[in-house]
């Protein structure tokens, strides 16, 4: 590994960061999309900055493009307060309308500006390290590094001097503002971060990176706990590990190192989505089936509550009466079995006193309107689930 | 090349005339299916497809190595169906909300097709260049048989649109009502999704991946503003649309170093824009004229009824009263007063005014007549 390649994953990390935090909130406040909205409406702001200062790393140049970004998020609301359409609407009304300008201003000045939209919707990670601070002639490190730098101690300042304010207004924005805290103020605080840092960190790696490190490592986490120190903690860990896994790949494919590290919080977001101990698909999937069996068991239970006859009882009947596949009346009667509910004598089927229990327990519960109060029931009555 | 220019050239001028054609043909299709797209409070999921369909036109390009328009909009089609139906089952599957949903999918298969483009352009192979016209589209690359493929879609639209116009209508407005009458809501939706997913990836070449939600948007957003009934928007969204891609095209025809896809955009934004100041009924404009007219009537009834209150203690109705005495009143001002005269319900004489008949039984009437107007 030479410097230039420590830089690179340096400053891809340090991005990584510095979108998690806000990206954090923008999931948790259903804001996510306005992530998206902000980095493709900067691109008029960096060219009418760029206009100004010409020079592509003037911190006047960040100011202006973020300034556009808060733009973009009063004018998506106040579309929606006229009510003319909905908020995702309105989203998707201003920002391609603002992206559309900023594209035409590129063409139209081609000759004299040194910009390229590919570049800005693709960043080039790979030439960050050339492009030097000097500072009295010393040299001091790259630009992007610097940049990314002083927006991730602002944004970590911030973060933790109002942790508290942001979590209240996040969970509970009425509490929030009964408590005296501004909405307004957190709103645009909120805004305001997220802009700058979708502006500091498109010059290094793009737009749609931005987007990608600040959705998808949130979501990933949101998936995983529903503690907030946690998420953010688990957002910022997904976010390094792709960013450096991403470096790598893309030196092994020779290709954007921006849409490598997509790649990678693509796949790592589809492991935690399918894998996810309690709200991955394959246990959501799971655990939809249980409860499948157990709702066939108790009314199965309830049946043999309510008849005493024998041939209600035969095991046959099971598939002919109450009309259940072989399958899965097997399903069920092995389930009851194990669990010591029943009994079975010569194809009859019984309840035994440990069955009953629970049925009289659970038939209470379905009179006085309290279903969730069986979950908890089968944890004391159920030795194997279903 | 101006604009009347153009117009003359539109119709004798092969590459001229394509273009038009296929711009125009997409806005209507966009324009209709947009409508749906933002009846459903679907407008995001334009956005989100249309980024999702990249990595399908890479993937295309990489297994059959040809460029052919045809192949490449079959990969992105099943890219972005791929990507939409990813969606929904986030959004269905776990507790992340559509919003998530919609910016994972189209951030991470939009770095995953940039990554795959990069990949191509460093392949010694030097069939590849004019892949990423896919990001911001060419109109200029529109052939005659890329818009009789548009044409053909949008029969089949259209078609599919008058067959189950009575479900589609159904769905949008009350979707439980649709399950329990028997229809199956599952397949519906599908239909319209995927069409929508149609729609968008045949303005890939046009527009382009990064304003592709706007042109299913802007239009229906547009229409919306000036009517009440589906079939009126549908109709009028599929005009809007049509007129942003003629106009659009006419535009940056017009001008040297303006691509298409991003005018027909702002074109399609001015419509928008002036739909929601000017529509009659829900415009802001109007919507700000009623709201003045009200207030001032409110102002007209309160001075009068003000007015009332102190003729009353008078026997005689018409005694007249110094106008200072209404100073002190907020709804009263120079112009209220003057409209009371004109009214004939008040009369002037210097500084002094006093209550007509009229006026003092219009007054003593105001709220009674009012409230049984309400009922």
């Amino acid at each position: 590994m030479n410097s230039a390649q420590i830089e690179i994953q340096l400053i891809a990390s340090l991005v990584a960061i510095a979108c998690a935090i806000p990206g954090t909130f923008l999931v948790l406040r259903k804001m996510a999309m306005i992530s998206d909205a902000i980095s493709h409406s900067i691109l008029p702001g960096i060219v009418i900055g760029f206009f100004i200062t010409q020079d592509l790393n003037s911190p006047l140049l960040i100011l202006f493009a973020a300034f556009t970004g808060i733009i973009t998020v009063i004018l998506v609301e106040y579309i929606q307060k006229t009510g003319l359409v909905k908020e995702d609407t309105a989203i998707g009304l201003v920002f391609p309308a603002l992206f559309s300008i900023g594209v035409i201003l590129i063409a139209k000045n081609a000759n004299d500006v040194h910009l390229d939209v590919d570049a800005v919707l693709l960043g080039e990670l790979a030439f960050a390290p050339f492009d030097r601070l000097l500072i009295s002639g010393v040299d001091v490190g790259p630009k992007a590094l610097w940049i990314i730098g002083v927006i991730l101690l602002i944004t970590v300042t911030l973060l933790i001097a109002f942790f508290k304010e942001l979590k209240v207004s996040t969970f509970d924005a009425g509490l929030a503002a009964s408590l005296g805290f501004s909405p307004a103020i957190i709103h645009y605080g909120l805004m305001s971060v997220a802009s700058v840092t979708t502006v500091g960190a498109f010059d290094a790696v793009g737009a749609i990176l931005v987007v990608a490190l600040m959705i998808a490592p949130a979501a990933a986490a949101y998936l995983l706990t529903t503690d907030l120190k946690k998420m953010l903690g688990l957002a910022i860990t997904f976010g390094v590990m792709s960013a450096i896994s991403g470096y790598w790949f893309a030196h092994w494919l020779d290709a954007s190192i921006a849409g490598s590290i997509t790649t990678m919080l693509g796949l790592l977001f589809l492991m935690v989505y399918l894998f996810a101990p309690s709200k991955g698909v394959i246990a959501v999937m799971y655990r939809e089936k249980q409860q499948r069996i157990e709702v066939s068991l108790l009314t199965f239970l309830l049946h043999l509550k309510n008849h005493n006859e024998l041939e209600e009882r035969h095991v046959n009947h099971l598939r002919e009466h109450i009309n259940w596949q072989k399958v899965r009346a097997k399903t069920v009667l092995e389930l009851a079995l194990k669990n010591n509910m029943i009994v079975v004598d010569k194809n009859i089927v019984s309840l035994t006193e440990k069955g009953d229990t629970f049925t009289s327990k659970a038939i209470d519960y379905i009179i006085t309107n309290e279903d969730t109060q069986i979950e908890d029931m089968k944890d004391d009555f159920f030795l194997f689930r279903g | 090349m101006d604009i009347s220019e153009y117009f003359s050239l539109v119709f004798s001028d092969y590459t001229l005339r394509t273009i038009t054609l296929g711009t125009a043909i997409l806005g209507a299709v966009t324009g209709m299916l947009g409508s749906f797209a933002v009846l459903r409070k679907q407008s995001l999921l334009g956005d989100a497809i249309s980024h999702a369909a990249l990595p399908g036109i890479a993937v295309a390009f990489l297994i059959t190595g040809t460029k052919d328009t045809n192949t490449l909009l079959l990969g992105a089609l099943v890219s972005g169906l791929i990507g939409t139906f990813w969606i929904r089952s986030i959004v269905k599957k776990t507790h992340l909300k559509s919003d998530t949903a919609l910016g994972l999918i189209l951030s991470l298969f939009f770095g995953f097709g940039m990554l795959l483009l990069t990949f191509i352009q460093k392949q010694p192979n030097a069939n590849q260049a004019g892949l990423d016209k896919y990001l911001f589209g060419q109109a200029a690359t529109l052939v005659e048989s890329d818009v009789w493929l548009m044409a053909i879609v949008t029969g089949l639209c259209l078609f599919v649109l008058l067959l189950f116009w009575k479900e589609f209508k159904l769905l949008l407005f009350d979707a439980d009502y649709t399950k329990t009458l028997g229809f199956n809501t599952r397949f519906i939706d599908i239909l319209i999704t995927s069409f929508i997913v149609l729609a968008i990836v045949l303005g890939l070449q046009t527009v382009g991946v990064v304003l592709m939600s706007a042109m299913l948007l802007a239009p229906a957003a547009a229409a919306r503003q000036w009517t009440n009934s589906l079939a009126t928007m549908v109709l009028l969204a599929a005009v809007f649309g049509a007129f942003s891609g003629v106009f659009g095209t006419a535009i940056s025809a017009s001008q040297t170093n303006l691509s298409t896809g991003p005018v027909i955009v702002l074109v399609a934004s001015v419509f928008v824009l002036f739909s929601f100041v000017f529509s009659p009924s829900r415009g802001l404009l109007f919507k700000q004229l009623r709201f003045i007219k009200n207030r001032r009537d409110l102002e007209l009834h309160k001075t009068l009824a003000f007015m009332h209150h102190i003729a009353e203690t008078h026997e005689n109705i018409s005694h007249p009263h110094a106008i200072k005495l209404l100073n002190s009143f907020q709804g009263y001002t120079r112009k209220t007063l003057q409209k009371l005269v004109e009214m004939n319900y008040v009369e002037l004489k210097g500084n002094m005014w006093s209550l007509t008949k009229v006026g003092f039984e219009a007054a003593a009437n105001l709220y009674t007549k009012q409230s049984t107007e309400d009922e």
